[in-house]
Protein backbone atom coordinates (compact mmCIF):
# COMPACT_ATOMS: atom_id res chain seq x y z
CA UNK A 1 0.00 0.00 0.00
CA UNK A 2 2.76 2.19 1.03
CA UNK A 3 4.35 1.79 -2.66
CA UNK A 4 4.20 4.92 -3.99
CA UNK A 5 3.78 7.21 -1.15
CA UNK A 6 7.05 6.51 0.42
CA UNK A 7 8.84 9.14 -1.12
CA UNK A 8 6.12 11.69 -0.30
CA UNK A 9 6.31 10.06 3.36
CA UNK A 10 10.26 10.63 3.14
CA UNK A 11 10.26 14.10 1.87
CA UNK A 12 7.63 15.46 4.04
CA UNK A 13 9.75 14.20 7.62
CA UNK A 14 13.07 15.51 5.80
CA UNK A 15 11.22 19.40 5.30
CA UNK A 16 10.30 18.62 9.08
CA UNK A 17 13.71 18.07 10.01
CA UNK A 18 16.88 16.12 8.83
CA UNK A 19 17.20 12.40 9.71
CA UNK A 20 19.38 9.31 9.25
CA UNK A 21 17.79 5.69 7.77
CA UNK A 22 17.12 3.97 11.13
CA UNK A 23 15.24 7.51 12.25
CA UNK A 24 13.25 7.60 9.65
CA UNK A 25 12.00 3.91 10.17
CA UNK A 26 10.91 4.49 13.68
CA UNK A 27 9.19 7.49 12.41
CA UNK A 28 7.45 5.85 9.67
CA UNK A 29 6.54 2.85 12.37
CA UNK A 30 5.65 5.57 15.19
CA UNK A 31 3.33 7.38 13.16
CA UNK A 32 1.55 4.19 12.25
CA UNK A 33 2.30 3.78 8.39
CA UNK A 34 4.00 1.15 8.08
CA UNK A 35 7.48 -0.80 8.88
CA UNK A 36 9.34 -0.30 6.53
CA UNK A 37 12.18 -3.23 5.92
CA UNK A 38 15.84 -1.59 5.32
CA UNK A 39 16.03 -3.12 1.86
CA UNK A 40 13.25 -0.77 0.85
CA UNK A 41 13.96 2.24 2.75
CA UNK A 42 17.19 2.67 2.23
CA UNK A 43 17.63 2.26 -1.43
CA UNK A 44 14.55 4.44 -1.80
CA UNK A 45 17.23 7.20 0.34
CA UNK A 46 20.32 6.73 -1.80
CA UNK A 47 17.73 7.55 -5.07
CA UNK A 48 16.76 10.48 -3.32
CA UNK A 49 19.97 11.67 -2.71
CA UNK A 50 20.83 10.75 -6.62
CA UNK A 51 18.03 12.92 -7.72
CA UNK A 52 18.94 15.48 -6.00
CA UNK A 53 15.94 15.93 -3.82
CA UNK A 54 18.10 15.08 -0.70
CA UNK A 55 21.41 15.90 0.51
CA UNK A 56 23.44 13.71 2.65
CA UNK A 57 25.93 14.71 5.34
CA UNK A 58 28.01 12.34 7.81
CA UNK A 59 26.86 12.56 11.29
CA UNK A 60 28.08 11.53 14.97
CA UNK A 61 26.31 9.36 16.90
CA UNK A 62 26.63 9.31 20.70
CA UNK A 63 27.09 5.61 20.95
CA UNK A 64 28.31 3.04 17.78
CA UNK A 65 29.10 4.08 14.18
CA UNK A 66 28.17 7.08 12.30
CA UNK A 67 25.39 7.94 10.56
CA UNK A 68 24.73 9.84 7.09
CA UNK A 69 22.00 12.31 7.60
CA UNK A 70 19.47 13.79 5.01
CA UNK A 71 18.40 16.85 4.45
CA UNK A 72 15.60 18.04 1.85
CA UNK A 73 16.98 20.49 -0.97
CA UNK A 74 14.89 22.93 -2.92
CA UNK A 75 14.60 20.70 -5.36
CA UNK A 76 13.18 18.14 -2.74
CA UNK A 77 10.55 20.99 -1.57
CA UNK A 78 9.51 21.22 -5.42
CA UNK A 79 8.83 17.71 -5.16
CA UNK A 80 7.30 17.07 -2.47
CA UNK A 81 4.64 20.00 -3.16
CA UNK A 82 3.83 17.86 -6.25
CA UNK A 83 3.44 14.79 -4.29
CA UNK A 84 1.20 16.36 -1.86
CA UNK A 85 -1.43 17.50 -4.41
CA UNK A 86 -1.44 13.92 -6.13
CA UNK A 87 -1.50 12.56 -2.71
CA UNK A 88 -4.64 14.76 -1.56
CA UNK A 89 -6.31 13.64 -4.50
CA UNK A 90 -5.44 10.01 -4.39
CA UNK A 91 -6.96 10.65 -0.64
CA UNK A 92 -10.21 12.08 -1.40
CA UNK A 93 -11.15 9.77 -3.93
CA UNK A 94 -10.70 7.05 -1.70
CA UNK A 95 -12.74 8.98 0.81
CA UNK A 96 -15.66 10.07 -1.70
CA UNK A 97 -15.86 6.19 -2.77
CA UNK A 98 -15.78 4.79 1.15
CA UNK A 99 -18.40 7.08 2.18
CA UNK A 100 -20.42 6.82 -1.01
CA UNK A 101 -21.08 3.22 0.77
CA UNK A 102 -21.51 4.23 4.44
CA UNK A 103 -24.65 6.30 3.78
CA UNK A 104 -26.98 3.01 2.87
CA UNK B 1 34.70 -6.15 5.73
CA UNK B 2 31.94 -8.51 5.92
CA UNK B 3 32.03 -11.63 3.93
CA UNK B 4 28.19 -9.94 2.69
CA UNK B 5 29.63 -7.14 2.02
CA UNK B 6 32.51 -8.60 -0.01
CA UNK B 7 30.27 -10.64 -2.27
CA UNK B 8 27.74 -7.24 -2.40
CA UNK B 9 30.42 -5.38 -3.90
CA UNK B 10 31.43 -8.33 -6.01
CA UNK B 11 28.15 -8.49 -7.86
CA UNK B 12 27.89 -4.64 -8.51
CA UNK B 13 30.94 -4.40 -9.79
CA UNK B 14 30.11 -7.42 -12.11
CA UNK B 15 26.42 -5.59 -12.85
CA UNK B 16 29.24 -2.85 -14.65
CA UNK B 17 29.28 -0.53 -11.75
CA UNK B 18 32.37 1.86 -11.79
CA UNK B 19 34.73 0.31 -8.71
CA UNK B 20 34.75 3.26 -6.87
CA UNK B 21 31.07 3.96 -6.40
CA UNK B 22 30.50 0.07 -5.62
CA UNK B 23 32.65 0.35 -3.13
CA UNK B 24 31.16 3.55 -1.58
CA UNK B 25 27.44 1.36 -2.10
CA UNK B 26 29.03 -1.31 -0.09
CA UNK B 27 30.51 1.04 2.85
CA UNK B 28 27.60 2.82 3.23
CA UNK B 29 25.23 -0.79 3.31
CA UNK B 30 27.72 -1.90 5.89
CA UNK B 31 26.70 1.84 7.68
CA UNK B 32 23.27 1.45 7.54
CA UNK B 33 23.24 -2.40 9.07
CA UNK B 34 25.24 -1.02 11.65
CA UNK B 35 22.89 1.99 12.23
CA UNK B 36 19.94 -0.61 12.23
CA UNK B 37 22.07 -3.17 14.87
CA UNK B 38 21.44 -5.76 12.41
CA UNK B 39 23.17 -7.83 10.26
CA UNK B 40 23.27 -7.28 6.21
CA UNK B 41 22.05 -10.36 5.27
CA UNK B 42 19.03 -10.34 7.57
CA UNK B 43 18.33 -6.51 6.84
CA UNK B 44 19.06 -6.82 3.12
CA UNK B 45 18.57 -10.86 2.15
CA UNK B 46 21.53 -12.42 -0.16
CA UNK B 47 24.06 -9.89 -1.47
CA UNK B 48 23.64 -10.58 -4.97
CA UNK B 49 20.05 -10.19 -4.87
CA UNK B 50 20.50 -7.02 -2.69
CA UNK B 51 22.85 -5.88 -5.43
CA UNK B 52 20.40 -6.15 -8.54
CA UNK B 53 17.18 -4.58 -6.39
CA UNK B 54 19.44 -1.70 -5.38
CA UNK B 55 20.73 -0.88 -8.74
CA UNK B 56 17.37 -1.13 -10.47
CA UNK B 57 15.88 1.22 -7.54
CA UNK B 58 18.40 3.30 -8.53
CA UNK B 59 17.97 2.79 -11.76
CA UNK B 60 13.99 2.71 -12.06
CA UNK B 61 12.79 5.95 -11.39
CA UNK B 62 15.61 8.07 -13.16
CA UNK B 63 13.98 6.79 -16.70
CA UNK B 64 10.98 9.66 -17.30
CA UNK B 65 8.50 8.32 -17.87
CA UNK B 66 7.75 9.28 -21.12
CA UNK B 67 10.09 6.83 -22.94
CA UNK B 68 13.04 4.83 -22.91
CA UNK B 69 16.15 7.36 -22.78
CA UNK B 70 18.71 4.80 -22.08
CA UNK B 71 22.29 3.82 -23.62
CA UNK B 72 21.41 2.39 -26.93
CA UNK B 73 22.30 -1.79 -26.56
CA UNK B 74 21.51 -2.70 -29.77
CA UNK B 75 21.52 -0.81 -33.07
CA UNK B 76 21.20 -2.78 -36.87
CA UNK B 77 22.05 -0.54 -39.75
CA UNK B 78 20.92 -2.05 -43.29
CA UNK B 79 20.92 -5.69 -42.32
CA UNK B 80 20.11 -8.18 -44.60
CA UNK B 81 20.25 -11.86 -44.92
CA UNK B 82 20.66 -13.91 -48.29
CA UNK B 83 20.68 -17.92 -48.51
CA UNK B 84 22.47 -18.66 -52.08
CA UNK B 85 20.35 -16.27 -54.23
CA UNK B 86 17.19 -16.15 -51.96
CA UNK B 87 16.73 -13.08 -50.16
CA UNK B 88 15.59 -13.50 -46.77
CA UNK B 89 15.32 -10.08 -45.92
CA UNK B 90 17.17 -6.72 -46.50
CA UNK B 91 18.17 -3.34 -45.07
CA UNK B 92 17.11 -3.47 -41.43
CA UNK B 93 17.73 -0.57 -39.27
CA UNK B 94 16.59 -1.15 -35.98
CA UNK B 95 17.66 0.59 -32.73
CA UNK B 96 16.41 -0.27 -29.01
CA UNK B 97 17.59 1.28 -26.07
CA UNK B 98 17.87 -0.04 -22.20
CA UNK B 99 14.23 0.30 -20.69
CA UNK B 100 12.95 -0.16 -24.09
CA UNK B 101 10.91 -3.13 -25.27
CA UNK B 102 11.21 -3.90 -29.22
CA UNK B 103 8.85 -7.13 -30.82
CA UNK B 104 10.01 -8.62 -34.07
CA UNK B 105 6.70 -9.64 -36.07
CA UNK B 106 5.95 -10.61 -39.03
CA UNK B 107 4.26 -13.99 -40.91
CA UNK B 108 6.10 -17.22 -40.76
CA UNK B 109 8.80 -17.61 -42.97
CA UNK B 110 9.96 -14.04 -42.64
CA UNK B 111 12.75 -14.58 -41.01
CA UNK B 112 12.17 -13.27 -37.41
CA UNK B 113 14.63 -15.91 -35.67
CA UNK B 114 17.48 -15.87 -38.13
CA UNK B 115 16.99 -11.86 -37.52
CA UNK B 116 17.10 -12.42 -33.85
CA UNK B 117 20.09 -14.80 -34.23
CA UNK B 118 21.97 -12.18 -35.93
CA UNK B 119 20.66 -9.46 -33.08
CA UNK B 120 22.45 -12.33 -30.82
CA UNK B 121 25.43 -12.75 -32.91
CA UNK B 122 25.15 -16.46 -33.82
CA UNK B 123 24.24 -15.80 -37.59
CA UNK B 124 26.33 -13.96 -39.55
CA UNK B 125 24.35 -10.75 -41.80
CA UNK B 126 25.40 -11.17 -45.54
CA UNK B 127 25.38 -7.07 -45.67
CA UNK B 128 25.01 -4.25 -42.63
CA UNK B 129 26.01 -3.47 -38.92
CA UNK B 130 24.97 -5.04 -36.06
CA UNK B 131 25.99 -2.96 -32.80
CA UNK B 132 25.18 -4.54 -29.17
CA UNK B 133 26.39 -4.35 -25.86
CA UNK B 134 28.56 -6.87 -24.27
CA UNK B 135 26.37 -8.86 -21.95
CA UNK B 136 23.57 -10.50 -24.08
CA UNK B 137 20.61 -12.77 -23.22
CA UNK B 138 19.72 -15.48 -25.97
CA UNK B 139 16.73 -17.63 -25.39
CA UNK B 140 16.11 -19.71 -28.37
CA UNK B 141 12.11 -20.82 -29.57
CA UNK B 142 12.84 -24.31 -27.97
CA UNK B 143 15.90 -26.82 -27.34
CA UNK B 144 19.03 -25.21 -25.78
CA UNK B 145 18.78 -27.03 -22.64
CA UNK B 146 19.66 -30.60 -22.35
CA UNK B 147 17.64 -33.47 -21.32
CA UNK B 148 20.16 -35.83 -18.75
CA UNK B 149 21.13 -32.37 -16.84
CA UNK B 150 18.52 -30.95 -13.64
CA UNK B 151 17.97 -27.72 -13.57
CA UNK B 152 20.57 -27.01 -10.77
CA UNK B 153 23.06 -28.08 -13.11
CA UNK B 154 22.07 -26.18 -15.94
CA UNK B 155 22.20 -23.46 -13.86
CA UNK B 156 25.79 -24.33 -12.39
CA UNK B 157 26.91 -24.90 -15.92
CA UNK B 158 25.26 -21.74 -17.70
CA UNK B 159 26.56 -19.56 -14.43
CA UNK B 160 30.08 -21.11 -14.94
CA UNK B 161 30.17 -19.85 -18.52
CA UNK B 162 29.85 -16.09 -17.03
CA UNK B 163 32.12 -16.47 -14.33
CA UNK B 164 29.67 -16.95 -11.31
CA UNK B 165 30.34 -19.15 -8.76
CA UNK B 166 28.39 -22.46 -8.49
CA UNK B 167 26.60 -21.84 -5.16
CA UNK B 168 25.41 -18.39 -6.73
CA UNK B 169 24.35 -19.55 -10.02
CA UNK B 170 21.87 -21.94 -8.26
CA UNK B 171 20.22 -19.87 -5.70
CA UNK B 172 20.00 -17.14 -8.65
CA UNK B 173 18.27 -19.42 -11.11
CA UNK B 174 16.00 -20.78 -8.13
CA UNK B 175 15.12 -17.44 -7.61
CA UNK B 176 14.25 -15.88 -10.94
CA UNK B 177 12.24 -19.40 -11.00
CA UNK B 178 10.20 -19.12 -8.28
CA UNK B 179 9.19 -15.73 -10.13
CA UNK B 180 7.95 -17.37 -13.07
CA UNK B 181 6.12 -19.71 -10.45
CA UNK B 182 8.42 -22.90 -10.70
CA UNK B 183 10.27 -24.24 -7.91
CA UNK B 184 12.52 -26.88 -9.73
CA UNK B 185 13.01 -30.10 -8.46
CA UNK B 186 16.49 -31.35 -7.29
CA UNK B 187 16.53 -34.65 -9.05
CA UNK B 188 14.30 -34.36 -11.74
CA UNK B 189 15.70 -34.55 -15.12
CA UNK B 190 14.90 -31.54 -17.66
CA UNK B 191 13.86 -34.39 -20.45
CA UNK B 192 10.70 -34.97 -17.93
CA UNK B 193 10.06 -31.53 -17.77
CA UNK B 194 7.19 -30.46 -19.59
CA UNK B 195 7.44 -28.15 -22.86
CA UNK B 196 6.40 -25.13 -20.63
CA UNK B 197 8.09 -25.51 -18.36
CA UNK B 198 11.56 -26.39 -20.08
CA UNK B 199 10.89 -23.29 -21.47
CA UNK B 200 10.78 -21.33 -18.16
CA UNK B 201 14.43 -23.17 -17.59
CA UNK B 202 15.42 -21.50 -20.51
CA UNK B 203 13.98 -17.88 -19.90
CA UNK B 204 16.09 -18.16 -16.63
CA UNK B 205 19.19 -18.98 -18.29
CA UNK B 206 18.84 -16.28 -20.52
CA UNK B 207 18.70 -13.63 -17.58
CA UNK B 208 21.07 -15.78 -14.81
CA UNK B 209 23.91 -13.61 -15.94
CA UNK B 210 22.03 -10.26 -15.51
CA UNK B 211 22.49 -9.36 -19.22
CA UNK B 212 21.53 -5.55 -20.56
CA UNK B 213 20.05 -7.03 -23.56
CA UNK B 214 17.54 -9.76 -23.54
CA UNK B 215 17.25 -11.35 -27.17
CA UNK B 216 14.11 -13.94 -26.59
CA UNK B 217 12.43 -16.23 -29.73
CA UNK B 218 8.81 -17.03 -28.45
CA UNK B 219 9.89 -17.80 -25.23
CA UNK B 220 6.64 -18.55 -23.97
CA UNK B 221 5.75 -21.92 -25.93
CA UNK B 222 3.78 -23.91 -23.94
CA UNK B 223 3.05 -21.68 -20.94
CA UNK B 224 -0.27 -22.04 -19.51
CA UNK B 225 -2.42 -18.27 -19.23
CA UNK B 226 -1.36 -17.56 -15.84
CA UNK B 227 3.04 -18.12 -16.56
CA UNK B 228 1.99 -16.21 -19.81
CA UNK B 229 0.81 -13.24 -17.61
CA UNK B 230 3.90 -13.95 -15.12
CA UNK B 231 6.25 -13.96 -18.61
CA UNK B 232 4.97 -10.26 -19.44
CA UNK B 233 5.22 -9.11 -15.74
CA UNK B 234 8.48 -10.22 -15.91
CA UNK B 235 9.66 -7.95 -19.21
CA UNK B 236 7.95 -4.99 -17.41
CA UNK B 237 10.22 -5.26 -14.65
CA UNK B 238 13.25 -5.53 -16.26
CA UNK B 239 12.34 -2.79 -18.81
CA UNK B 240 11.51 -0.65 -15.30
CA UNK B 241 15.35 -1.99 -14.66
CA UNK B 242 16.74 -0.48 -17.53
CA UNK B 243 17.35 -3.77 -19.41
CA UNK B 244 16.68 -3.71 -23.65
CA UNK B 245 14.45 -6.29 -24.41
CA UNK B 246 13.64 -7.64 -27.68
CA UNK B 247 10.79 -10.36 -28.63
CA UNK B 248 10.05 -12.34 -31.33
CA UNK B 249 6.32 -12.91 -31.33
CA UNK B 250 3.39 -13.76 -33.94
CA UNK B 251 0.94 -13.06 -31.04
CA UNK B 252 -0.68 -9.30 -31.68
CA UNK B 253 -2.04 -8.92 -28.41
CA UNK B 254 1.32 -8.94 -26.79
CA UNK B 255 1.95 -6.14 -28.71
CA UNK B 256 0.29 -3.74 -25.94
CA UNK B 257 3.24 -4.16 -23.85
CA UNK B 258 5.70 -3.58 -26.08
CA UNK B 259 7.48 0.32 -27.03
CA UNK B 260 8.30 -0.55 -30.73
CA UNK B 261 7.34 -2.66 -33.02
CA UNK B 262 9.04 -4.02 -36.32
CA UNK B 263 7.33 -5.63 -38.68
CA UNK B 264 9.85 -7.80 -40.88
CA UNK B 265 7.05 -8.60 -43.05
CA UNK B 266 6.31 -5.36 -44.17
CA UNK B 267 9.80 -4.41 -45.60
CA UNK B 268 8.95 -6.72 -48.75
Amino acid sequence: MLHGFLDLCLLAMLREKPDYGYGLAQRLATAGVADVPGGTLYPALLRLEQQGLASPSWGPSESGPRRKYYAITDLGRTELAAQVTGWQRFRDGVDTLVAAGARR
Amino acid sequence: MTAWGVRFEDELRRLGVQPGRARQLADETAQQAAECDAAPDSLFGPAHLYARHLLSELTTRTLPLNGPSGPVRLRLTGVGKRYRRRTVFDGVDLTVRGGEVAAIVGANGCGKSTLLRICAGLTRPSSGRVQRTRRVGFVPQDAGTAGWLTADEHFTLFGAAAGMAPRRARSTGEHLAARLAWRPGRKQLTQHLSGGTRQKLNLVLGELHSPDLLLLDEPYQGFDQGTYLDFWHQVRAWREAGRAVVVVTHLLHDLQHVDQVFDLGALR
